[in-house]
């Protein structure tokens, strides 16, 4: 096989890992400091991607139209996040993770059904925005700038939560927490208001990633479990609650599938649990994660 | 004794009076709910055992259900192979996965258990799903009919109730064993277990492979019930009904996962027949049962029975009580 | 003591009351109307389709009660879901079948739900007519007297398509396939590999992609597909997917270097927009512009009147459905099950999508397929398509003889 095929596979894995990272990132900071499986994180995901259409459709503006539906339809989620945490985790958290894991999963089921009663379960797409409509060379090859913006924006987000976990105050709270909550509550900062925070942002991010993701696809009913077990699979491989540990999760998830898809198509999917069976194995809280005391 | 005996266990004599009776008053599709009902209980009461009593909760149930269904159908329909020996060999291959599966699995403990199972469950899935020839991937297999005996609804709506009944005795036996508070000393302090000589590993192992048995012998009995099997049915989303089912009924109480399941089936079956919206009205019903009935349905019961008898001893209770 | 009592009592009383609840609704007096069960997924990407379906049902049953019913009888629907679960379909038509007492069944959605239905309604000897899943199975592999197929089978289909795509690029050998990973994609690129090698001998398939259903994100498959380099692509995908695999294969350059065929009905090229792909090959199963006949026209401007939209093909279909049913209902003058499906065989029915008639054997309607080039057009605000063929059921239905072959194999006994 000649290299620049090989190179062009390599970058649709990228591109793969990219979205998945976007999505996956904000599930894995939500968990690694709430220690709060987010199951409806792909719900918010889809609502995200919903809402863009809608706000984009509205706002009939051809140039600046989506960039302002994203932002947008980002903050709105961070307000249901904001919404869902103070009525609905926060009276969980003295309870058994198990509780807290069906209520959000009774939220998948909730957001379900709100997205078939709004949309009415038709497919939806928005156009390419400028200037990504058309593709770039590489190597002779052409490369969707779509994808391209997906990666930089992915690259972007890691950055960012690179500087908020590690370069900064609140970042040294984030990490201590997700050591040990006593201590950090011991110091006088209120944890409640750092749970309500971190979800807040985990869930701008789930609806960031589903606005990007809307002109990459299409919007559809039943993205939302489509996406979030291949969003366990990327955290897990990973370490859940480790930033690195997704990126490397990500990566290693659309390399795999997008390698697998060429060699052996028929079980591309299968070789992704596997990967994730095999590291769940040997060990158990993942490549970069720590293991739970 | 005895006397005391019935007092405990009226209830029980009613329900297998009105699970006897019951063909002969509700109608056929009502029987089939109930026959359904059965089942998943029996699915469920397999997941607490490991969940309530083991303190693990398993979200790749659904891959033993599955797999037991699918050793059924197809010893059925391929070799067409005696139907009672292919509902052991159901039991058996979910119970030899469920070994291998267990064996890596009880090595964790919470989120990260339920995620490997989620994880193994998912692979299992896409075995069946991916392996088209053998399996018949997405289509699943059809066709799967029970002995000619078995074939009313009737019949096998009482085989389903003998089966349900051997499983309830049989599970009550096992939780309340040597074995079965071994389980819930872990559950409650796994390092003082160890420290007692117990080798915490083989016990969870050895529950794991009786979950994954009975969760095969549901599966097993669903296939021939509806005559089709579907990779549906090892699927994540499926592992999700017997968790919601033990924590709306109650996963402390031997019986919770029997009422969620109850209460799930007959609600869903007949919301159904009016809208689609069954996922919103499901969603509200958990988090009103989490928020306003901690516990479970069963479990919030049991507990307030509990403090009112605690009440009653105490002397304002009884002045209370009093007439 | 007492307590214990009472709680037993009230715990009699709930059993009681659950027990009337449920109980026999004993047997109601001959039936003056004609039940259909409608049973169709409203989840995932079924959902948009089964509404446009259940859309096509409620016009045709409305017209045909305005016009006095059928034998003098009106017809009444009863929609169910599937949740596009074979399992809770398998409850839902039990459902239908003996609490509503349904006297035909229309639909569902996937194909494996149908085939999962189909054992169920032909213990109960129901009659069901399917208008959108399509799988040859239902009436060929698993053939049951209780079904009738109006939508174009997967054999069908592939086979038209085939036809078209060689049409257009008789010099092509090399080929890729990319269909969703079940019953219906699996069948379709069986019937094209077939077929493609009848009308090119030397044909090769170099690549088969199967993507899961509901993916999103194609770009592996697509530079996996672009790197094998072959002569045109075969497709199966079809609504959200398909929407996705085009807007991620057109920056490739994709559609300009290789002649693609897929299934660009009226909702897809809807959702694409001005991003649908001029020059690429469609097939389809009847949305409105694909046979714009006065019959469908008037059809057409009803239903948009009603809904806002046009009509696509699975509206259509649901329509035709029902007029099939009544149409057979009156040759056989009763509503009997067994006396419907012996009107129903050789039936001849005027349609939306012009003539055909079921196939007494084994119950597949002789429908058109559909195929075009996606193309603009000034009437309408969306892409439509142009240079259409509509190739006749009977050029493509898989043969008697074929038939009893795959019977052979298979033990149908007919």
């Amino acid at each position: 096989m000649s290299l620049d095929v090989l190179f062009n596979q390599f970058m649709s894995g990228i591109a793969r890992g990219a979205l998945l990272f976007l999505v996956a990132s904000g599930l894995s900071l939500t968990f690694g400091v709430l220690r709060v499986l987010n199951f409806s994180h792909g719900s918010l995901y889809m609502l995200g991607a919903f809402l863009c259409y809608s706000i984009w459709a509205h706002l009939l503006l051809p140039a600046l139209g989506f960039y302002l539906a994203t932002i947008l339809s980002a903050l709105i989620m961070g307000a249901a996040g904001l919404l869902i945490e103070l009525f609905l985790l926060r009276r969980l958290y003295n309870r058994g993770w198990p509780e807290q894991l069906l209520a959000t999963y009774a939220l998948i089921l909730i957001i379900t059904d709100l997205v078939k009663w709004r949309w009415g379960g038709e497919f939806l797409s928005i156009p390419r925005p400028k200037p990504f409509t058309g593709a770039i060379f590489l190597f002779d090859f052409p490369f969707p700038a779509y994808n391209l913006f997906v990666i930089g924006l992915g690259a972007a987000l890691a950055v960012f939560l690179w500087w908020l976990v590690y370069r900064t105050r609140l970042g040294d709270i984030i990490r201590a927490a997700a050591h040990d909550r006593e201590m950090v509550s011991a110091l006088g900062i209120p944890i409640p208001w750092l749970f309500t925070w971190i979800f807040v942002l985990g869930s701008v991010i789930a609806g960031l990633s589903g606005a990007v993701a809307a002109p990459f696809g299409s919007v559809a009913l039943g993205m939302d479990i489509e996406i979030i077990v291949e969003c366990f699979a990327v955290v897990v491989i990973g370490g859940m609650g480790s930033l690195p540990g997704t990126l490397l999760g990500a990566f290693v998830v659309g390399q795999v599938y997008s390698f697998g898809i060429m060699y052996k198509p028929e079980l591309a999917l299968a070789f992704i649990f596997m990967v994730m069976a095999i590291v769940l194995i040997i060990r158990p809280w993942g490549i970069f994660g720590r293991p739970e005391r | 004794m005895q006397a005391g005996w019935l007092k405990q266990a009226w209830w029980l004599i009613l329900a297998a009076v009105v699970g006897i009776l019951a063909p002969h008053i509700i109608s056929e599709f009502y029987l089939m709910i109930l026959g359904e009902a059965l089942i998943m209980s029996i699915f469920a009461l397999a997941f607490n055992l490991l969940f309530g009593y083991m303190g693990q909760l398993s979200f790749g149930q659904a891959a033993f259900y599955g797999l037991g269904g699918y050793t059924v159908a197809m010893l059925l329909t391929k070799l067409q192979f005696n139907f009672w020996l292919s509902l052991v060999a159901g039991i058996l291959v979910a119970g030899i996965v469920g070994l291998i599966v267990g064996y890596f699995c009880v090595k964790l403990r919470g989120i990260y258990f339920a995620i490997l199972t989620l994880a193994f469950g998912q692979l299992l899935f896409v075995i069946i799903y991916k392996w088209h020839d053998f399996t018949g991937g997405d289509d699943g297999i059809q066709g799967v009919f029970p002995p000619e005996a078995l074939k009313a609804p009737i019949s096998y709506y009482y085989f389903i109730l003998i089966v349900f009944a051997a499983s309830v005795y049989l599970l009550w036996k096992v939780v309340n064993s040597p074995f079965g508070y071994v389980l819930k000393a872990m559950r409650e302090n796994p390092e003082r277990t160890e420290f007692l000589g117990i080798n915490i590993a083989r016990y969870q192992l050895m529950a794991f492979v009786m979950a994954a048995a009975l969760s095969g012998l549901a599966g097993a009995l669903w296939a021939p019930f509806y005559r089709s099997v579907a990779p549906f049915h090892l699927m994540w989303v499926k592992s999700g009904e017997p968790v919601m089912a033990t924590i709306l009924g109650g996963s402390t109480t031997f019986f919770g996962p029997v009422v969620g399941t109850f209460l799930m089936t007959f609600l869903h079956a007949y919301v159904l027949g009016f809208t689609y919206f069954w996922p919103v009205i499901m969603g509200s019903f958990i988090l009103v049962v989490i928020f306003l009935l901690p516990g479970g349905i069963l479990g919030f019961a049991q507990e307030k029975l509990r403090e009112r008898s605690f009440k009653a001893m105490t002397p304002e209770g009884r002045d209370q009580d009093a007439p | 003591m007492k307590r214990r009592v009472s709680k037993g009592g009230l715990a009699l009383f709930a059993l009681a009351s659950v027990l009337v609840a449920f109980a026999q609704p004993g047997l109601l007096s001959a039936q003056d109307t004609i039940k259909l069960g409608a049973i169709w997924g409203f989840a995932g990407p079924c959902h948009m389709l089964s509404e446009s379906a259940v859309k096509g049902i409620k016009i045709a049953v409305e017209e045909i009660n305005a016009g006095g019913g059928v034998l003098g009888k009106k017809l009444e629907l009863i929609v169910r879901d599937t949740e596009m679960k074979v399992d809770v379909g398998a409850r839902e038509v039990k459902d239908l079948i003996l609490r509503e007492k349904v006297n035909f069944l229309e639909g569902p959605c996937s194909s494996g739900v149908a085939l999962a239905l189909q054992v169920i309604h032909s213990e109960y000897k129901v009659l069901r007519i399917t208008t959108m899943a399509n799988t040859e199975a239902q009436v060929v592999d698993k053939f049951s007297p209780y079904v009738v197929q109006i939508v174009p089978n997967t054999y069908m289909e592939a086979i038209a398509a085939t036809r078209y795509l060689h049409k257009r690029y008789p010099k092509a050998k090399k080929f890729c396939t990319i269909a969703p990973d079940y019953e219906f994609g699996r069948r379709e690129e069986a019937a094209f590999a077939e077929e493609i090698k009848r009308l090119v001998p030397e044909a090769e398939i170099v690549y088969e992609a199967w993507p899961k259903p509901g993916e999103k994100d194609f770009t592996s498959f697509i530079t996996a597909i672009m790197a094998k380099k072959p002569d045109a692509v075969h497709s199966s995908l079809f609504g959200g997917d398909l929407v996705a695999f085009t807007k991620q294969a057109a920056p490739y350059g994709f559609f300009e270097k290789i002649p693609f065929m897929a299934l660009y009905d009226l909702p897809v090229l809807l959702a694409l927009g001005a991003d649908a792909p001029d020059g690429v090959m469609g097939f389809g199963r009847g949305c409105f512009f694909m046979d714009p006949n006065p019959k469908m026209m008037e059809f057409a401007e009803k239903y948009r009147q009603l809904h806002g939209v046009y009509p696509d093909s699975w509206a259509v279909q649901g329509y035709d459905g029902v007029c099939l049913l009544k149409a057979a209902i009156e040759k056989a003058k009763s509503t009997s099950t067994e006396e419907v499906i012996k009107a129903m065989e050789g039936l001849s029915l005027d349609s939306l999508r012009g003539k055909f008639s079921i196939r007494a054997l084994d119950h597949m309607g002789t429908v058109p397929c559909y195929q075009g080039v996606i193309a603009k057009d000034p009437k309408y605000p969306f892409k439509i398509w142009k240079d259409i063929s509509r190739i006749p059921g009977e050029e493509v239905i898989r043969s008697e003889e074929g038939v009893r072959e795959v019977w052979k194999k298979t033990g149908v006994v007919r």
